[in-house]
């Protein structure tokens, strides 16, 4: 039995829901949920690398390597998001951030 | 394969004025600091009405660049001059109302200039790595825009609100890219559209549904439209005006241009998902409106409806629809600039304010103020013969051309619903005694909401200049 | 079986469980270096898949750029987490339920891929992307790309860590009044005209 392409999917999809689902859990905690927001992404990359390698096509790389650069520019957006809004709240619970409202 | 990627200047610059721009900009701001404030500022403005009207005077043949990821046809400048405008009419906007502040960040007409340039690129996107490099560009600069006035902890909570349930956005339209790529083994619009025809699985369908997912927060449409209230209360007023009359419109073009050109054939497919949006929105928008006290959450609910109408005309698949959305796009934006200036105009000698009852008597203190309201309310509402009721018209139209008519019916409820919170806005100012005293307002303030006045009321006298311009935009992306 | 079989078990296994505790963990630096953990065993799997470039820039860049960022973040606010956990379980039940669902649906789809024959043509075996026929590098062949044909993608990423550049700035530079910097300018224009001043003290006055 060889590792095949469905092994690599797989895994990015059950690291895909890990993320969704840590993000329904830790709706009070920012720093949680933008770490949830980084699983999300590494189970992206991890499908295109995946498509790239077994396609033979480099194009799903180079779509990995951007989504890599601006995943860090976001964190970096998001934490300063966070340092300006603890701040003024002395406080990271959001308590509205809540995704099945209305 | 190996053929130089740059392209002819022409077909890029009003991407190119604004990117210059946007640097030069920079550069000043950090040598000069707050002294080059007013410069930054009209510079700013000048360069967004400048690719403006650079994007008007483009060849109206559809044109490529960048080995294909970026197309400019007639769909891309209609939406792309509708957006410069929005911008550089929601700056004049922020510039006025910073007049008045402490605070003067130079930062904001960069951000507000980075984020148009994001814009255009979603418009002109052309395959699926453009798209999520233009909606993040946009994204981010309007992430940090919701939070700019830095001191103010409402909104530095909705930037983090906005920022929170946008990473998470684009990681769904991202896995859903993913699949789409890994199952068409190509990221290019037309690359897709030719696999879909060879006939679309489980596996492509899926990828679709996390893309539609992604760009429906993008265009704050149900279920992902949670986020709106908050931020356009949060932030400050001139900011989430430009969410409203730009941000939406570029991500309903990116929404129009992913479905018709990569998805086209599959229009069964989809159909029945942007149906249920479009219905969900505009009965949500409508009925959770009627309770809200404060205008900006208003014209969020507001915002949430107006993107369920121009998703009827999506939901019919064709030309008539593409050029129904189109026409909406550029009537709300002129309504929602409009509406937004009025917001800002609502300043007391202590301050703003922003509740409907602090509107009540404005009729008797300020008539010519209460007018322009009133004209865009109803026009919001769809009462003829203003802009607003021809926008819906002919969205409604084309579904029922398409043999969608129980959706125009629901839409046209929904709007009868709409209209009583309109105008019980227009009841507040007109019928109601109170000690509205708005400080006079600035000759900035005047003409953003005499043009859009004008533009609301004559729409419906001469249409055919917007008209025209939509329906060969639409035709081009047949 | 091959050695990648069983590495690729031990790589995936790691990374599924360091992702879990993410999610799970009670202290937010524990979650941070779970965090870590997965992202260099995922950096494992694309070495796997020979993105060799790919696994390296995980490490270098995520593990060493973006995850510090987050522990120094976690450790410059102090925050009651304790506090922020609360809750929970209240949802796990539900979350759980839904989160099991929208997993097999995703396998399902992976799967459907593959088994369904849909990729016409996509070879099954790793085909180490073009290195293989034109026998050069995993980052020789992304650079010859990167920078020409794709050249659009490489200049919108630049954009876009401009924006991340100035939005940081903006939000987070603080120019407070009343603190004392030091201006080397200031500091050379000084003269003995300026820094000193002579006075005549009478006798038995003070100054």
């Amino acid at each position: 039995m060889t590792i095949g392409l469905t092994h690599y999917l797989t895994v990015a999809a059950i690291l895909f829901t890990l993320g969704v689902f840590g993000i329904f859990l830790n709706r009070k905690n920012i720093i949680l949920i933008m770490m949830c927001v980084e699983l999300i992404l590494l189970a992206v990359n991890i499908n295109l690398v995946a498509f790239s390698a077994f396609r033979g096509d480099i194009l799903g790389q180079v779509y990995a390597l951007l989504i890599l650069t601006v995943a860090a520019a976001e964190a970096a957006i998001g934490l300063a998001i966070l340092v300006v809004y603890y701040r003024n709240r002395g406080t990271i619970a959001v308590e509205d951030v809540n995704m099945m409202r209305g | 394969m190996m053929a130089t990627a740059l392209p002819s200047i022409l077909t890029i610059l009003p991407e190119l004025v604004l990117a210059t721009g946007a640097l030069f900009l920079i550069l000043t701001g950090a040598f000069q600091g707050t002294r080059s404030i007013n410069l930054v500022n009209g510079a700013a403005f000048a360069i967004l009405v400048v690719a403006a009207i650079a994007t008007v005077f483009q060849t109206s043949e559809t044109q490529t660049a960048f080995n294909g990821s970026f197309v400019v046809d007639d769909f891309a400048r209609f939406m792309k001059v509708v957006t410069l405008l929005g911008a550089a009419a929601t700056l004049a906007l922020a510039i006025d109302e910073m007049s008045r502040q402490l605070q003067k960040p130079f930062e904001l007409a960069i951000l507000v200039l980075l984020s148009s340039l994001g814009m255009l690129l979603m418009i002109s996107a052309n395959d699926l790595i453009a798209l999520y490099l233009g909606l993040e560009l946009s994204s981010l600069a309007l992430y940090v825009l919701a939070a700019i006035d830095r001191h103010n902890a409402k909104a530095s909570e909705a930037g983090l609100k906005y920022f929170v349930l946008g990473a998470l956005s684009s990681g769904m339209l991202l896995y859903g890219a993913s699949l789409i790529y890994g199952f068409t083994g190509t990221v290019s619009f037309a690359g897709i559209a030719a696999a879909v025809k060879g006939g679309s699985g489980p596996g492509l369908m899926f990828g679709l549904v996390f893309l539609l997912a992604g760009l429906a927060f993008k265009i704050s449409a149900v279920p992902f439209h949670m986020w709106t209230p908050d931020v356009y209360e949060g932030a400050p007023t001139p900011v989430t005006a430009y969410f409203a009359a730009t941000n939406k419109i570029a991500a309903m073009a990116l929404t129009t241009r992913v479905l018709i050109q990569a998805f086209g054939t599959d229009a069964a497919e989809w159909r029945q998902i942007l149906v249920f949006i479009s219905i969900a929105s505009m009965g949500l928008g409508a009925f959770a409106a009627i309770g809200q006290r404060n205008i900006k959450r208003l014209m969020a609910y507001s915002s949430i409806s107006h993107v369920g109408y121009a998703l009827v005309g999506l939901s019919a698949g064709t030309q008539d629809g593409v050029n129904g959305v189109l026409v909406y796009m550029a009537i709300y934006m002129a309504m929602t600039v409009g509406t937004f200036g009025c917001i800002v105009a609502m300043r007391t000698k202590d301050g703003s304010v922003e509740t409907i009852d602090d509107l009540s008597g404005l009729a008797r203190s300020q008539p010519a103020f209460a007018f322009v309201l009133m004209v865009l309310m109803f026009s919001l509402a769809g009462v003829p013969p203003l802009a607003g009721f021809w926008a819906k018209w002919y969205v409604f139209s084309a579904a029922v051309d398409a043999g969608l008519v129980p959706l125009a019916v629901i839409g046209f409820l929904t709007s009868v619903v709409g209209a009583y919170y309109y105008l019980r806005i227009v009841r507040v100012m007109y019928f109601d005694d109170g000690p509205a005293r708005f400080v006079p307002l600035s000759g900035v303030l005047r003409a953003v909401l005499a043009v859009c006045g004008i533009v609301v009321i004559l729409f419906g006298l001469l249409p055919s200049p917007i008209v025209m311009a939509a329906g060969a935009a639409a035709k081009s992306l047949f | 079986m091959d050695v990648s079989f069983a590495f690729f078990y031990l790589f995936a296994a790691v990374l599924l469980g360091s992702g879990f505790m993410v999610v799970a963990a009670r202290n937010p630096v524990h979650a941070v270096l779970f965090l870590i953990l997965a992202f260099v065993n995922a950096a494992a799997l694309f070495l796997l898949l020979s993105a060799e470039f790919l696994a390296m820039i995980l490490v270098v860049v995520y593990v060493g750029a973006v995850a510090v960022l987050f522990l120094f973040v976690v450790m410059m606010l102090d925050v009651d987490f304790a506090e922020l956990k609360q809750g929970f379980l209240q949802y796990l039940p539900i979350g759980a339920l839904i989160g099991v669902l929208f997993l097999i649906e995703l396998i399902a789809v992976a799967s459907f891929i593959v088994s369904g024959g849909k990729i016409a043509g996509a070879p099954l075996a790793i085909n180490a992307v073009a290195q293989g026929e034109r026998n050069i590098t995993n980052v020789k062949a992304i650079g010859d790309v990167l920078y020409t044909t794709y050249v659009y993608y490489f200049e919108a990423a630049g954009l876009i860590l401009l924006v991340a550049m100035l939005g940081a700035i903006v939000l987070t530079l603080h120019r407070r009044e009343g603190v004392r910097r030091q201006s080397a300018a200031e500091q050379n224009a000084r003269t003995k005209l300026t820094a000193v001043e002579l006075r005549k003290v009478p006798f038995r006055q003070g100054v």
